[in-house]
């Protein structure tokens, strides 16, 4: 129990925009160590994990997701005005999410095919990073985010100081495991060299090549990589740049790399087949 | 199975290499973990052979091998049931006398007070099963980084403390191993205390140490046969065959250190990801960060000493950004650490020759390549035995043309001349000698068929001779003599030529060189300054040869006449505005020194290194060849050393007043 006599702890909320909920799950994931969590935090704002609400002011306010539909991006706007340290937290919020691969086709032609009545369907044509709309004073990369990571950003909020979140290749993270490089010894294309660590190199630790949902780190040689793949291995151009469409495509320089080879996700350029209910639809206007 | 201690065994008197049956290893890993120590060695996990805990022979990569080349490593299936076949793999030693994460430190802060509470290392005691010479040698070069100084890493040094060493002596090898160009190995010869060889035999086993010495006496194996050990012999000499000598060391620290400016640089930056991945599996990379984690408040804190890497943006990161922001500056500290400054800082290069950076670099950037190409080993200057090279003795001439350049320059046309004097090359100069006036060093201008062409400026009593003589008369002539500007360098690169009056003589079998064989050579702009139009030399030329071989030409004077309309000033001033990029730019300068000084600085500010600005210097000399003491500089002769060099070459003493 906290004493009356007690600092006022920081105010949290934690708020969801376009996602899977997977980044407040961690959140959640935490276990018993969310209990110290909430003893140095004033959670008031988290559907994920209670029913009690707030509108705020927050001293630090998560943001899961993406901005995706234009109430999101009204809603962002006014809760940066209520919020001190706004932080995005997972692949979506910081890079636009896999939702972000529908920037590459014809928003209006999915929405056609999907939904039986897409005049009710009110969603932006692209689905954005948060920092695309409002400043964001720190963010947390991947899909979902690292607990660690979650934990020491929670410290440094608590104590003032720069989160060390380091800025090194997944590679790093790889080797200081003792794990053997998948790309050299197994030939599995594997972004970890373009990617921001921060994870652990959990997916080559298990022998598969990284898919970049961290998102490209600072610099990030991904022509390098491409050339790479294309001219010393011998893979297809667009074959090795839909590697990049992944969980942060649409993250520079991932997103001009994409483009540059056309690796943009096959299906996306219109020609979805119609759902069922649309395509009666169709038809009926068209006898009309 | 259960090893009782073995009985101390009284040592032969002759301890020659023993015989072991390959099935042998096991009483030795025995042996190992009866004196409480952890064995690490190989084993085959993940697509490769690494270091673990070994308890067992039967974890050994028996009848494992490797494919390996730049970025690429696969195991194979040897033909044959060898423990030790194959290549070294991504693990080494490192990681257990020099772990990727350990505490240092826990440190506490509560109502203003701090604590700070080392922590002491308590390691196990390790023995290495399998590790090779250059392993041995990154070992013993962390043993004088980390702990041979005034500062001792405790860590580090509590885990080296008890280190038993089994090492295996090589009989094959990857392509990407050149540990004899870096002299450590393939042979075993000191730091281990038993050494292995693996024949088609079995094991030849040798102590080195007496810690050895008790191993080997309670495995209680026979001693090898000579045949036995003339097939060790030969298998890792062979080895050393295979490998050759793939890395130039000689004087490699030195070249290296004279290209911060290559071009190469930002070429290998182009494919270099900057993921580290060398750093951290090369076996002597040192670099570290402290990390901390602390609880919600800050006041609990767990230090930890972190493998890092210079690759990493934030590695030489300070509050107003890196020092090393771009991927090149990167590669070039990784390089030049590696190969040469850490020869300064610790007496050997930092490299063992292991090949683990180029196999497992993920787009096979190959350390080798990268420093053959930056640093080559230049084939030495063929020297071109001057004619007549005692002072004293001339060769003679015959003058078969003059022309009249300006008001106080002639060009001289010699024929009839010894046709060694035509195989010379741009920059070389000439001592000139006519009786009873004192012989004067000239620069050639050109070089003919079967002489050669002087182009005099009448400053002094002996040059205004020269300039009057007249076709048919006879002169002196010792040379070929001297350093020539480096075309070879140049070949397929962009040049730019500065120079001011009489300098543009020196510098006419450049662009005669340039004219014969203008595909040679990137784009090619000469600058040329004069003190008025009539003072400009070579008007032909100039005007005439030179842009139309598409070499661009921008001319300038100090004074100007009614007949000049183009560009005054100092010659400088002339690519002040051009757009033409330095980064990769070769420039040859001559002129008065003070204009070269200027010229040099401006150059330095477009881009142009030392390293890749040459000049050309004029001293008092008498013989020409280095022996009479006239033209020193520093620790040059311009006449011998000289007279082209770089300014990288140079150093402080370019420019300096008074040397």
């Amino acid at each position: 129990m906290a004493s009356s006599a007690a600092p006022a702890r920081p105010r949290v909320g934690v708020v969801k925009m376009a996602s899977c909920d997977g980044c407040q799950l961690t959140i959640l994931d935490l276990e018993e160590r969310l209990l110290d969590v909430t003893e140095r935090f004033e959670i008031l704002d988290f559907p994920e994990a209670s029913s009690a609400r707030s509108a705020g002011p927050f001293d630090v306010l998560f943001i899961e997701g993406s901005i995706s539909d234009p109430h999101q991006a009204e809603r962002i706007v006014e809760l940066r005005a209520r919020t001190r340290y706004l932080v995005t937290i997972g692949a979506c919020a910081t890079a636009g999410g896999i939702q972000a691969l529908r920037n590459w086709g014809d928003h209006a032609a999915f929405r056609d095919a999907v939904y039986a009545r897409p005049e009710w369907v009110a969603s932006l044509d692209r689905s954005l990073p948060v920092a695309d709309l409002v400043p964001v004073d720190a963010e947390l990369r991947g899909c979902p985010i690292d607990p660690d990571q979650l934990l020491e950003l929670l410290a440094a909020l608590a104590t003032g100081r720069r989160p060390q979140l380091r800025d090194e290749s997944v590679c790093q993270e790889c080797k200081r495991r003792g794990a053997v490089c998948v790309a050299v010894a197994k030939g599995v294309p594997c972004l970890g060299q373009v990617t921001q660590g921060g994870c652990g190199a959990i997916c080559p630790r298990y022998g598969r090549g990284c898919y970049g949902c961290f998102g490209p780190r600072e610099g990030a040689n991904v022509d390098g990589l491409l050339r790479h793949l294309t001219a010393d291995l011998g893979h297809d151009p667009a074959e090795a740049g839909r590697l990049l469409a992944g969980f942060t495509a649409w993250a520079q320089p991932f997103r001009s790399a994409i483009d540059a080879t056309g690796g943009a996700p096959e299906g996306s350029r219109r020609s979805l087949p119609m759902a069922p209910e649309a395509a009666r639809r169709a038809a009926q206007e068209g006898a009309r | 199975m259960v090893m009782t201690p073995p009985p101390p065994a009284p040592l032969p008197a002759l301890a020659g290499p023993r015989f072991l049956s390959r099935d042998g290893i096991q009483p030795l890993l025995d042996l190992l973990r009866a004196d409480g120590r952890r064995v690490i060695g190989p084993t085959v996990a993940d697509g490769a052979i690494v270091m673990d805990e070994i308890v067992s022979a039967d974890q050994l990569p028996r009848g494992w091998g490797d494919d390996q080349a730049p970025g690429r490593y696969r195991l194979v299936r040897r033909e044959d049931d060898r423990l030790f076949g194959y290549n070294l793999g991504p693990s080494s030693p490192k990681a257990w006398t020099f772990p990727s994460l350990v505490p240092i430190s826990r440190a506490t802060r509560s109502e203003g007070k701090v604590t700070f509470d080392p922590v002491l290392p308590e390691p196990p005691k390790i023995a290495f099963l399998g590790i090779r010479a250059c392993e041995i040698a990154a070992l013993r070069i962390h043993d004088r980084v980390l702990q041979g100084g005034p500062f001792v890493d405790t860590d580090y040094a509590a885990r080296r403390a008890d280190t038993l060493i089994v090492a295996v002596g090589c009989t094959v090898s990857a392509p990407t191993c050149f540990c004899t160009s870096m002299g450590s190995g393939p042979e075993l010869t000191a730091g281990h205390d038993l050494a292995i060889v693996e024949t088609e035999d079995g094991l030849l086993v040798e102590a080195a140490t007496p810690a050895g010495e008790t191993l080997l006496a309670a495995l209680a194996a026979r001693v090898a046969t000579p045949e036995e050990r003339a097939r060790a012999t030969h298998e890792v000499a062979a080895t050393r065959a295979r490998i050759g000598d793939p890395v130039a060391l000689p004087g490699l620290k030195e070249r290296l250190l004279a290209q911060p400016d290559h071009p190469r640089w930002a070429e290998v930056a182009e494919r270099c990801i900057t993921c580290g991945s060398c750093t951290s599996v090369c076996p002597t990379c040192f670099c570290t960060s402290v990390t901390q984690t602390t609880d919600l408040a800050g006041a609990d804190v767990v230090m930890n000493r972190t493998w890092d890497s210079c690759f990493s943006p934030s590695f030489a990161k300070v509050a107003g950004g890196s020092f090393r922001s771009r991927p090149r500056d990167r590669y070039r500290q990784w390089l030049t650490h590696k190969l040469a400054t850490w020869e300064d800082q610790f007496g050997t290069p930092g490299c063992v020759g292991c090949g683990r950076c180029v196999t497992w670099c993920p787009v096979g950037i190959d350390l080798r390549e990268e420093a053959a190409a930056i640093a080559p080993v230049r084939p030495p200057e063929p020297v071109i035995a001057p004619v007549a090279a005692t002072p004293g003795a001339f060769a003679v001439g015959r003058v078969s043309a003059v022309r009249s350049e300006t008001a106080d320059t002639t060009t001289l046309a010699i024929d009839r001349l010894d046709p060694a004097f035509a195989a010379g090359r741009p920059g070389q100069f000439a001592m000139v000698d006519l009786p009873g006036f004192p012989p004067l060093p000239i620069s050639i201008s050109r070089f003919t068929a079967d002489g050669l062409v002087l182009t005099i400026r009448g400053a002094g009593p002996a040059t205004r001779v020269l300039c009057g003589l007249q076709p048919g008369d006879e002169v002196g002539l010792r040379g070929p003599l001297g350093t020539a500007w480096p075309l070879d360098r140049v070949a397929g690169r962009d040049l730019v030529i500065v120079t001011g009056g009489i300098g543009l003589a020196p510098l006419r079998p450049v662009l005669d060189a340039v004219v014969a064989d203008r595909e040679r050579f990137g784009s090619v702009r000469l600058y040329y300054g004069a003190r008025t139009p009539a003072d400009l030399l070579f008007r032909d030329e100039l005007e005439g040869i030179w842009p139309h071989a598409g070499i661009e030409v921008a001319l300038t004077v100090d004074r100007a006449g009614s007949d000049w309309s183009g560009p005054v000033g100092v010659v400088t001033h002339l690519f002040d505005r051009a757009t033409w990029d330095g980064s990769a730019t070769h420039a040859f300068v001559c002129g008065p020194e003070r204009m070269m000084q200027a010229t040099v600085a401006a150059l330095a500010a477009r881009g142009i290194g030392a390293a890749r600005t040459w000049v050309t210097l004029e001293r008092h000399m008498e013989c020409g060849i280095g022996l009479c003491g006239h033209c020193q500089m520093g620790s040059l002769f311009i006449c011998k050393d000289g007279p082209v060099f770089s300014i990288a070459q140079l150093g402080d003493t370019f420019g300096r007043e008074g040397i």
